[in-house]
């Protein structure tokens, strides 16, 4: 595994003293990047993972961040508990939605989870009265009593993403972790050696819907707006490119991604959308011509390559199976 | 506006007829896609919208003839098709990917959030309204129905029945249906499959660009105008069994009944208009868990 704990501390290090050092407008884009980062990694639970290509998840963030604002605008429950609300509501769908497209493999699977997105957009933009439509609903902020500073929920942010990904990297080095592997190389060979694949695929859509709701929820608080739009399929293009681009087989791969291309996009947002079509280029082109990803195979490249020099053991090139 | 009223009634009907029509071009460029060559273009909405955009620069920019241009437009559209065949789905059919069906989804996916985008950076988000094909009314005792919409209709069965005749009267038609319904024995008798696939390709997505230019003067050209008509073409495959001409056709008549009738007898029409797009979505999701081969496709196929 080339990510070792020695990478992950250093990684935690940077991210704790980088609100310090950073203007707060950063600081505002890195908390945005790691939302990105929590739903790529979901989703890579449920895609690169388990070889499910689901298209609803960032429906399942807008179900948790729909669930959270509602809690809090009605029942006035604290939004630190409607992330899990949140969360568990958006399981609870992705779970449904799993148990619906058991039986689709590839394109149905796509075309299927593609229209539950859309219809759920569709209806959260219509039904004005409740939802306020495209305009969004406003909701209470995380820490009211902290006013308009960036470092309360940047902390908080990066512990629902430090805590979220050592659970999804403990799943996937666990037995459970070899079963989802097993169902996307192949899902009949898995069955046949007793691999309970219906359960698994539940399981996997489940886990992966709980996180990205988490993540939804804590974009609607912090944002305090939830809209339809955060559920559109551009935005799930987004995260797919992010996926792409750092890496499908790997958690590591889907958080870089995510950070640099967030990062990239803020870069870019003077010229407009522009930074899409690079998105969109990058993605067609590495799924082209490095299926495997661009940044963490480059990282391992470039780690073995000067590795030796540095008197540092060269990680295994070998992609984590 | 009575809801039994006769004149109401048919007016709704040549709409649906009309909207029908485009959607059965979208549907059998996607069908022959699926059906010969097994995937499923997720930028084919985008092709569309091509199409629209190529209208527009041609016949309102350039100011060249409105059926000039929509023959400029087709051929747009079928060059792109050609490119991103050759470029992005061929190498899938020669062992460079691992795995076809999650790399042609996650390509053409790709290359529709590229080929949105580009036209948003390039042409910026408004409307364009490209000139119309003909203008003025038609009526025909109590019916009155844009001349325009009337010309695209025909225009659109025209091109549908060329393919049709493609398909099931010349040799190469014969080629494709063959290597659609046995890859391996269409190769075996000498059929060049390679060749087949860049044909289909263009040819779905010249008959996607006709679409788009042929509705770009009555719902406007915009960078998203393709999203929901590919969809609906998605739909209408489903609904028609994956890969089944006939079927298609009937699927995009069906849809567009459905759409029209649906819309225009709810009675609040801020709804009507938002929930235009949500049955299809439906019947996609119905069909796929009901009966998977779709109404006139092959039995026992697995969604």
């Amino acid at each position: 595994m080339i990510i070792s704990k020695p990478h992950v501390l250093v990684a935690l290090a940077l991210a704790i003293v980088f609100p310090f050092l950073a203007p707060s407008y950063w600081t505002h884009v890195m908390i945005i990047a790691y939302y990105y980062a929590l739903v790529a990694a979901s989703w890579s639970l449920i895609a690169g993972f388990t070889g499910q290509f689901s298209f609803g998840q960032m429906a399942m963030a807008t179900i948790g961040g729909y669930t959270s604002g509602f809690l809090s605008l009605s029942l006035g429950v604290p939004p630190l508990i409607g992330l899990v609300a949140g969360g568990a509501m958006a399981g609870a769908a992705s779970y449904g939605l799993g148990y619906l497209c058991l039986r689709m493999r590839g394109p149905y699977l796509a075309l299927t989870t593609i229209a539950f997105s859309e219809c759920f957009r569709l209806v959260m933009s219509s039904e004005f009265e409740v939802t306020r439509g495209t305009l969004g609903l406003s909701v209470p902020p995380l820490f009211a009593q902290w006013g308009t500073s960036k470092i309360p929920p940047y902390f908080l942010m990066l512990a629902i993403l430090g805590v979220s990904l050592f659970i999804l990297a403990r799943i996937l080095s666990s037995r459970l972790g070899l079963f989802f592997r097993s169902i996307r190389e192949d899902e009949d060979a898995a069955s046949v050696m007793g691999v309970d694949t219906t359960k698994y695929k539940v399981l996997a859509f489940t886990v992966g819907g709980f996180f990205a709701g988490v993540a939804g929820a804590f974009f609607g608080h912090y944002l305090q707006l939830v809209s339809p739009i955060t559920g559109s399929l551009g935005e799930m293009g987004l995260v797919i490119s992010m996926v792409v681009v750092g890496g499908t087989e790997s958690l590591a791969g889907p958080v870089m991604g995510a950070l640099m291309l967030e990062g990239a996009s803020e870069y870019f947002r003077v010229y407009g959308e522009l930074y899409k079509v690079l998105f969109g280029l990058l993605m067609i082109l590495t799924l082209r011509f490095m299926p495997r990803g661009l940044l963490l195979p480059l990282l391992k490249r470039v780690a073995a390559k000067i590795g030796p020099q540095l008197g540092v053991k060269a990680a295994s090139a070998e992609p984590i199976r | 506006m009575l809801p039994l009223d006769p004149t109401f009634f048919f007016t709704q009907l040549a709409n649906a007829l009309i909207i029908g029509v485009i959607y059965a071009l979208m549907a059998l460029g996607l069908t022959l896609i699926f059906g010969i060559m097994k995937i499923v273009n997720f930028a084919h909405g985008e092709v569309y919208m091509v199409g629209g955009y190529a209208y527009y620069v041609a016949a309102s920019l350039a100011g060249i003839d409105v059926y000039v241009s929509l023959v400029l437009a087709i051929g747009t559209a079928a060059l792109v098709g050609l490119a991103i065949e050759r470029f992005l789905i061929s190498p899938s059919y020669t062992g460079k990917v691992e795995k076809k069906d999650e790399y042609t989804i996650l390509v053409t996916f790709g290359l529709s959030i590229f080929m949105l985008n580009s036209v948003l950076v390039v042409f910026g988000p408004w409307p364009r309204r490209p000139p119309s094909y003909a203008p003025g009314l038609f009526t025909m005792g109590t019916i009155t129905v844009s001349l325009d919409r009337l010309v695209v209709t025909f225009i659109g069965i025209g091109l549908l029945a060329a393919t049709l005749l493609l398909l099931y009267r010349t040799s190469i038609g014969k080629a494709l249906r063959a290597v659609s319904q046995d890859r391996e024995a269409a190769l075996v008798v000498g059929i060049n499959a390679n060749r087949m696939n860049a044909l289909t390709f263009t040819l779905g997505c010249a008959l996607g660009g006709a679409a788009g230019a042929l509705t770009s003067p009555i719902f406007l050209a915009y960078p998203d105008m393709g999203t929901f008509p590919g969809i609906k073409g998605f739909v209408i495959i489903v609904l028609g069994g994956m890969g089944s001409v006939p079927g298609s056709i009937i699927g995009s008549i069906l849809l567009g009944l459905v759409e029209v009738f649906t819309s225009a007898y709810i009675p609040d029409p801020r709804r009507a208009f938002a929930y235009r797009d949500i049955y299809g979505l439906i019947i996609l999701v119905l069909v796929l868990l009901l009966r998977p081969s779709g109404l006139l496709g092959e039995k026992g196929r697995k969604a």
